[in-house]
């Protein structure tokens, strides 16, 4: 098993049975996580536990906050010391980070928040923090959310989210859930010459040339390392290029342009999807998250029973994967959205199909995903 | 190989995960195939209902659960009776006779693997799963005894290795005794 291995080294090389909470560990190490803070919440302890045997033996520092929001406002001022952050915690939870989560957002401290989603109270299967991901806290900010459905993808996206938050300076989450947190299962950590890792971007500018919040349009700002002498304030007040409090309009509207429009207006570059047998499709399942599991299933059950259904998968669940959702209501006659709530992000789905073609929602919220059988008996009635 | 579903369930404190994870470990890590384990318990820190499942494939995995068992390792009666359902048509009972009852109608596919007996005669009735999982690698072949052993070796505690194969090799025995 993994700890047998070196704990020393970073990347655990090699082919693991690894629950996924573990999984979401060794990607976040791996990626480069030099600091965790979290407070106990189920089923996300597993995360905080790995963090803290993983965490000191790569140098890094662990920290048990006394609640919630220490924990995210400790991620946040580290990020801003030069680390890469994470915190992990379960839907209850997840209410409390959002203060955090908009003071990050509106500081622009790159770090990134695992939600392992659970039923109200419980340790059942849930999406239905879609929502809150996108819109937890107050202001207006922009989130990158990103949906894993197995643990292979716990690994991979908490790198991929290490690497956005970086590149955008903006928080990323990873959506998690109960199904794949829980579960183990294989998981193939590459060399670490294979795996992509995108560091902290800073200045080339001297103090006094350097302005905090100076950058081009819908781009983030280079850091500026920590104790070379440059000035900097970080506060969620609206701010001018050099990071002074300025309530003018002009000021707030160019700030806020810019912290939002650095996620909206590259959404094509962040936005990820995968499709399976849409190429002659005339139906279309869109899931994401453990419910793209069963739904492979059911429209590969569809097939072979000779109906023309594909599978568009969510990799990237904020923002929306607009161009290729249009693009897929374009091409079918009817799109079924399954999630594993009362129907959430169904709306979006319509919302950018914009009326090409009628948006099924085929939702289960009673603490277990949908099963195939259940998405191939939606599609099978679609498609009379 | 088609899908192989194995369901395992007990009570707390018997090791039901535990025996499901080091399955799933050697057939992945040694084996190189796909395995997918999930389980439920209660939330006793002893004690109470507790199931584990696992799937093994040549190929990755989609549905993470399985109403249709290749096999069911019982160890517990109100287990049995909650999960003998999930058994497909042609599915192998495996209980522990001491623990459980041999179900009504069950009779011809059902194995009886006096593990924790064994188990206590070898000094530790904690090993009664490698017992049980020594049987089944003799039984089924799904993964080779080395890869088994050397899995343990990796994950149990130095001193209680050798306890641990030892148990392993009195359920291969006992299933070659059997044939």
């Amino acid at each position: 098993m993994s700890e047998k291995k070196a704990y020393q080294e970073r990347v655990q090389s090699g082919v693991h049975f690894m629950a996924g909470n573990y999984a979401t560990v060794e990607g976040a190490i791996a990626a480069g996580c030099d600091f965790f803070a979290g407070y106990p919440i189920t089923p996300a302890n597993e995360i905080s536990e790995g963090m803290s045997k993983r965490l000191p033996a790569v140098g890094g520092a662990f920290m048990q906050g006394e609640d919630e929001l220490a924990s995210i406002f400790a991620v946040a001022g580290a990020s801003l010391a030069g680390a890469k952050a994470m915190t992990a915690t379960a839907s209850a939870g997840f209410n409390y980070k959002q203060e955090g989560i908009g003071y990050a957002s509106a500081i622009e401290a790159p770090c990134v928040i695992v939600d392992v989603q659970r039923c109200r109270g419980e340790n059942f299967a849930s999406q239905a923090d879609v929502m809150q991901m996108r819109w937890g806290a107050s202001g207006d900010y922009e989130t990158i959310c990103l949906a894993p459905s197995s643990v292979q993808e716990l690994f991979d996206y908490t790198v991929k989210a290490f690497n956005l938050a970086e590149t955008f300076r903006n928080p990323v989450i990873v959506m998690s859930e109960t199904t794949i947190a829980l579960m183990r299962e294989r998981l193939e950590i590459p060399d670490p010459k294979d795996l992509k890792i995108l560091n902290r971007r800073y200045t080339h500018q001297k103090p006094g040339e350097y302005m905090t919040y100076k950058a081009n349009p819908n781009q983030a700002p280079d850091f500026a390392p920590l104790g070379k002498g440059y000035h900097n304030l970080y506060s969620i007040n609206p701010h001018d290029e050099r990071g002074g409090i300025d309530w003018d309009p002009e000021v707030f509207d160019k700030l806020y342009q810019r912290i939002t429009g650095k996620i909206s207006e590259n959404k094509d570059q962040i936005c990820e999807t995968q499709s399976y047998h849409m190429s002659d499709a005339s139906l279309a399942v869109i899931a994401y998250g453990s419910e793209v599991r069963p739904a492979l299933d059911a429209v590969e059950m569809a097939r072979a029973g000779g109906i023309k259904v594909g599978l568009l998968k969510l990799v990237t669940v904020w923002p929306v994967a607009e161009k290729q959702i249009k693009e897929v209501a374009s091409q079918v006659s009817a799109i079924l959205s399954v999630e594993m709530n009362i129907g959430k992000y169904s709306r979006e789905i319509e919302r950018v199909s914009g009326g090409r073609c009628p948006v099924h929602y085929v939702t289960k919220n009673k603490g277990s995903g949908h099963t195939k059988e259940e998405i191939y008996q939606a599609i099978k009635e679609v498609w009379k | 190989m088609k899908p192989y579903n194995i369901g395992l369930c007990g009570f707390g404190g018997q090791g039901i995960i535990l025996t499901a994870v080091v399955l799933g470990t050697t057939v992945v890590t040694k084996g190189n195939r796909y395995a997918v384990q999930t389980q439920s318990y209660g939330s006793e820190a002893r004690g109470g209902q507790c199931q584990a499942e696992l799937i093994i494939s040549d190929n990755p995995i989609n549905a993470t659960s399985s109403e249709q068992k290749d096999i069911l390792i019982a160890l517990f009666q109100s287990a049995l009776d909650k999960y003998l359902p999930t058994l497909k048509e042609e599915g192998t009972l495996i209980i522990d006779p001491k623990l459980v009852k041999v179900p009504a109608g069950y009779e011809d596919r059902t194995i009886e693997v006096p593990a924790t007996e064994m188990a206590v005669t070898l000094g530790n009735r904690l090993v009664a799963n490698m017992i049980l999982l020594g049987y089944m690698q003799q039984r089924f072949n799904l993964f080779s005894k080395e890869d088994l052993i050397e899995v343990v070796k990796e994950s149990v505690p130095e001193k209680y290795i050798n306890l641990n194969i030892k148990a392993i090799h009195e359920g291969i025995a006992y299933a070659k005794k059997e044939s």
